[in-house]
């Protein structure tokens, strides 16, 4: 395997939804998921200085169409972002979906096939259709949002035999990383209140993020001053000890987008960010052997990133890891050696992984403040490094911005994917 | 239409011998590895030159934690919490299951964590639908 892009590929535009509910959220309410959809892509398209007529291909990721009911969903959105007779293909890759799409992108305009393509995502993992309405919106209860979600889980056996993405993701991963590194329960405890303040704290930063309250005033909310005393109250309880509710993922429907296209066709004042590589490694579950923090398929795909990229892990300035778990989340960020093993937690209560920390992580809030719509959420994370790097991140901008960003994500399950960004 | 041979089926094949007591798996010809639960092929070398082999059911319950209430799926919803388990069997298999004995608490699953690995053995629970493989402590 060569694991080569053979010419330049840029990302020129990014577009990103606020993230929330198409019932309840100011930004959302009584959107379409046509007009959510359109909106990221519109975004995106304008930041690229282009319109649809520029566009040789649009690739459209959506992973639960039990909710969104919309597959063929380039076709069905080409009316609604101004162009046919274009490539299109629907594709999924869960939660890496976006990110998978533009690493696809990637492939297509080095190869030659395409000179841009529009990549987007969308999801609405809170709401799904009502009846057969064209336009109303119901809720989808925590049970069949996650009955539909692990559809994408082994169908064979696992599922049916009891198995629980808490248990898996956090328990486990929770408990394997105290054994290994003999940190105690209650200290595990501590460093991700602390993960959790820093991840709330950058949700109440971003204006796009589901939930911008940080930790201290949603403790105030509920009456606690001590916001650790609310962390260990019933309003957080285990969900699979010794991970807590908060330590977990939060559903959102949103959508995201991006232009890739070649280096020589960047419109001038625009502000492109050199998409430098990809890595993409899958495993069905069990996802790790004996150690529960030690996961092969995400090795392989940061490996893969980093040997097309030409990027050296300590120059990247920015990383986000999936976030789903943060104890998932801190052990792949001490895989790729931007945590040193065995001191995320410190790292956490020592305030090192916030925007001004000098290991910045997650900037938008990640998976738990930002949200989380399944197929749209990689295109956040690739939405929040770009901010980062151009210096527009607003409030929670990191004071150098970096030149190298490294986004990895857990596609469901699991598709390890990393992508790698550098200034162009 | 139900008078055409029925093709073989791994997953109908583990669930039939699950639900008499025995847990079904390949083993491959080639490289000598297990496929657990049972596929068509070597999960690790991809050879499709595979037998099946029927495991102990001995293992070693390396962590234990509980599932969310309530169950992500409606099958087990009238056992939720549960214990769930990160499992190696003799034969050198990891696998994740629910785990019998042991109460879904965080004081009980601290005492399983501090004692460390501990020996179980599989069992089969009885859904309605579906027989489930579980694993008990030994002793």
């Amino acid at each position: 395997m060569a694991n080569k892009l053979k010419e330049r590929v840029v990302i020129a535009g990014v577009g990103c939804t606020r993230f929330g509910d198409l019932l309840e959220t100011p930004e959302l309410r009584g959107l379409s998921l046509q007009e959510l959809a359109a909106n990221a892509a519109r975004e995106a398209l304008e930041d690229a200085g282009l319109t649809s007529a520029d566009v040789d291909a649009v690739f459209v990721g959506n992973a639960m169409v039990h909710s969104s009911q919309l597959p063929a969903t380039y076709s069905q959105l080409s009316k609604w972002l101004g162009g046919q007779f274009k490539a299109g293909v629907h594709f999924e890759a869960q939660c890496s979906t976006t990110n998978v799409g533009a690493a696809m992108a990637a492939m297509a305009i080095a190869s030659g096939a395409y000179d841009t393509v529009l990549v987007v995502g969308v999801e609405t993992t809170r709401t799904k259709v009502k009846g057969m309405s064209p336009w109303e919106r119901e809720s989808i209860s925590h049970q069949t949002t996650w009955m539909w979600t692990d559809m994408a889980v082994n169908q064979a056996y696992q599922v049916p035999q009891g198995y629980d993405i808490f248990s898996t993701y956090n328990g486990l991963v929770a408990l394997g990383y105290c054994r290994k590194y003999g940190v105690s329960i209650e200290d595990f405890d501590r460093g991700m209140f602390e993960l959790c303040r820093t991840r709330c704290l950058h949700g109440s930063l971003t204006p796009k993020a589901n939930s911008q309250e940080t930790l201290e005033a949603k403790a105030a909310r509920h009456g606690f001053t001590d916001p650790y005393a609310f962390w260990k109250s019933q309003h957080n309880p285990f969900v699979a000890w010794p991970s807590r509710l908060m330590s977990l993922v939060t559903t959102a429907d949103g959508a995201s987008a991006m232009v890739l296209t070649r280096p020589d066709l960047v419109r001038q004042g625009t502000k492109p960010v050199e998409f430098k590589g990809f890595g993409i490694s899958y495993r069905d579950l069990p996802w790790y052997d004996e150690d529960p923090t030690d996961w092969e398929f995400d090795r392989r795909s940061v490996a893969a990133a980093v040997e097309m990229s030409g990027v050296d892990v300590a120059d990247i300035g920015y990383l986000h890891t999936h976030d789903c778990s943060h104890i998932s989340s801190l052990c792949t960020a001490e895989m790729i050696g931007y945590i040193e093993p065995g001191k995320a937690l410190d790292y956490a209560r020592e305030g090192r992984l916030r925007f001004d920390g000098d290991r910045p992580m997650s900037t938008h809030g990640g998976r738990h403040a930002f949200g989380h719509a399944w197929a749209a959420s990689a295109g956040s994370d690739t939405y929040e490094a770009v901010q980062q790097m151009r210096g527009t991140a607003g409030a929670r901008q990191i004071a150098k911005p970096p030149v190298a960003a490294m986004i990895h994500t857990h596609g469901y399950a699991m598709i390890g994917t990393t992508i790698v960004l550098a200034a162009a | 239409m139900d008078t055409a041979v029925l093709q073989d089926s791994a997953i109908r094949t583990f669930y039939e011998a699950l639900g008499e007591g025995r847990l079904e798996g390949r083993r491959c010809r080639k490289c000598g590895k297990i496929t657990f639960p049972p596929t068509n092929c070597c999960e690790h070398c991809g050879s499709f030159d595979v037998e099946w082999t029927t495991l102990s059911g001995k293992g070693t319950l390396l962590f234990a934690t509980h599932n969310i209430t309530p169950a992500c799926h409606p099958r087990f919803e009238p056992i939720a919490p549960y214990v769930y388990g990160h499992i190696r069997l003799d034969e050198g298999v990891i696998v994740q299951a629910i785990v019998r004995g042991i109460e879904a608490t965080p004081e009980a699953l601290e005492a399983v964590y501090d004692k460390g690995p501990i020996p179980v053995k599989a069992a089969v629970m009885e859904m309605p639908d579906l027989p489930v493989l579980v694993f008990e402590p030994v002793g």
